[in-house]
């Protein structure tokens, strides 16, 4: 049977992921105690009372979703939006938890509120939610589709970076990945490149991301090594080239990275200001050496 | 005042070591390597711009362009004036289409021409429908 319409999709009638911890919340504090049951089910040992400096603003009683997303980033974990009622479902039923936002007042008179989404059952039409101080509520899903419909279908899966979300789509999971990098969680975003490569063989954008991975850790042999390959794959892409530039140079192959350089200016395009820099460095570096 | 600044003056020196320290090997290298978000952000804009030049090319859509008087190099023009952003925002808005997407290259849905050509008279300034079109006054 499939509920109303609501769900579209083939998974199992019910699901319930039975090892996700339950935090009780204080006054206000929905966000911190939900993301805290997210991350410790991750692997991240934390506790409500850690994670609320890092996502609580005290002048709204509330935490914002930005601040729940860079919270679990700087935790380094995935943090990938869920905003479908299918994608939901099927992020439970292969075992991801999802952080959900509802709005449990009204458009005109919001109160809302943070609950870590666990399982379903669709026979019955309810969602399982680790929610305020109840643990395993059953919400019918009628009424969590229009509380969640005044959040804009706010959702959240927060991931180790060696598990993909069974719903990724590249462009996103990508995003999610560069999220890791902005809060130098280098060695986590390698990972999730890895993960990323596993399903998307052929992304020019997850070579460059593991390319940058490597260089930021400091290693540059990887770093060439990967762009290399990036650059059998995609001879013609200057960022490639460019990059490949940078890391030849710092490991005084001036010669080799000039030549890198000087091909990514010859294909020209909407980046070729920053090949242009990178040419002029190297030739400054090499007359100097 | 003066033990006070006995008190931080080895701090400082040990400050501004370190600094030179953080600033030397990144001095060049910031500058030069290419962050991957500016990447991905290249490489769709190229990506999206290239599908909807395909969509252009589509002879059911000329069709449509000819008959309201669009000169279709003109519009290929207009495209090129759009961001990156703009860009992939459009391609995103036609795949979402039911005829758009995956099913694109068999069957042109009538929604999906009202909605190129909506987009194409508004990039031209004909029309006025899609905020996200940047105008030139």
């Amino acid at each position: 049977m499939r509920l109303h319409g609501l769900v579209d999709i083939e998974v199992p009638n019910q699901f319930e992921i039975d090892d996700v911890p339950f935090f009780p919340q204080e006054a206000y504090q929905c966000g911190p105690a939900t993301l805290s049951m997210a991350l410790v089910w991750s692997g991240i040992q934390v506790e409500p009372e850690t994670v609320a400096p890092e996502v609580f603003t005290p002048s709204i009683k509330g935490s914002l979703q930005s601040a729940i997303t860079g919270a679990a980033r700087r935790h380094g974990r995935i943090a990938y939006p869920i905003t479908t009622i299918d994608s939901l479902v099927k992020e439970l039923a292969s075992g991801h938890p999802v952080i959900i936002l509802q709005n449990l007042g009204l458009s005109w008179f919001p109160i809302w509120h943070y609950s870590l989404a666990i399982g379903y059952d669709l026979e019955d039409g309810f969602v399982i939610l680790h929610s305020g101080r109840t643990s395993r509520k059953h919400l019918s899903l009628i009424t969590f589709e229009r509380t969640w419909d005044r959040s804009d279908h706010w959702g959240l899966l927060v991931l180790p970076p060696s598990q993909l979300p069974v719903t990724a789509e590249e462009s996103e999971y990508i995003s999610a990945v560069i999220g890791l990098e902005k809060t130098h969680h280098w060695s986590e975003a390698l990972k999730g490149y890895q993960t990323a490569l596993n399903r998307w063989s052929n992304s020019l954008r997850i070579y460059i991301g593991i390319g940058n991975c490597y260089y930021k850790l400091g290693d540059l042999k990887a770093a060439e090594a990967i762009l290399r390959d990036a650059n059998i794959l995609f001879p013609n892409e200057g960022v490639v080239l460019n990059n490949l530039a940078q890391v030849l140079l710092e490991q005084g192959k001036y010669n080799e990275a000039h030549e890198s350089v000087r091909k990514a200016i010859q294909l020209g395009g909407p980046l070729s200001h920053l090949y242009q820099k990178t040419f002029e460095e190297i030739l400054f570096l090499k007359d100097t050496h | 005042m003066k033990e006070m600044r006995r008190a931080i003056k080895p701090i400082s020196i040990f400050l501004i070591i370190s600094l030179v320290c953080i600033s030397m090997p990144y001095g060049y290298a910031s500058a030069a390597i290419i962050e991957t978000e500016i990447a991905k952000d290249s490489i769709e804009g190229k990506q999206a711009r290239n599908y909807i030049l395909s969509v252009l090319a589509r002879e059911e859509v000329q069709a449509v362009l000819t008959a309201q008087g669009i000169d279709s190099q003109e519009a290929k023009r207009r495209l090129d004036s759009l961001t990156d952003a703009e860009v992939i925002r459009f391609a995103k808005e036609i795949k979402q289409l039911p005829a758009g997407g995956g099913a694109f290259g068999t069957i042109v849905g009538a929604a999906l021409i009202v909605f190129l050509v909506l987009l194409i008279t508004d990039i031209m300034g004909f029309t006025d429908v899609f905020p996200f079109v940047k105008k030139h006054h």
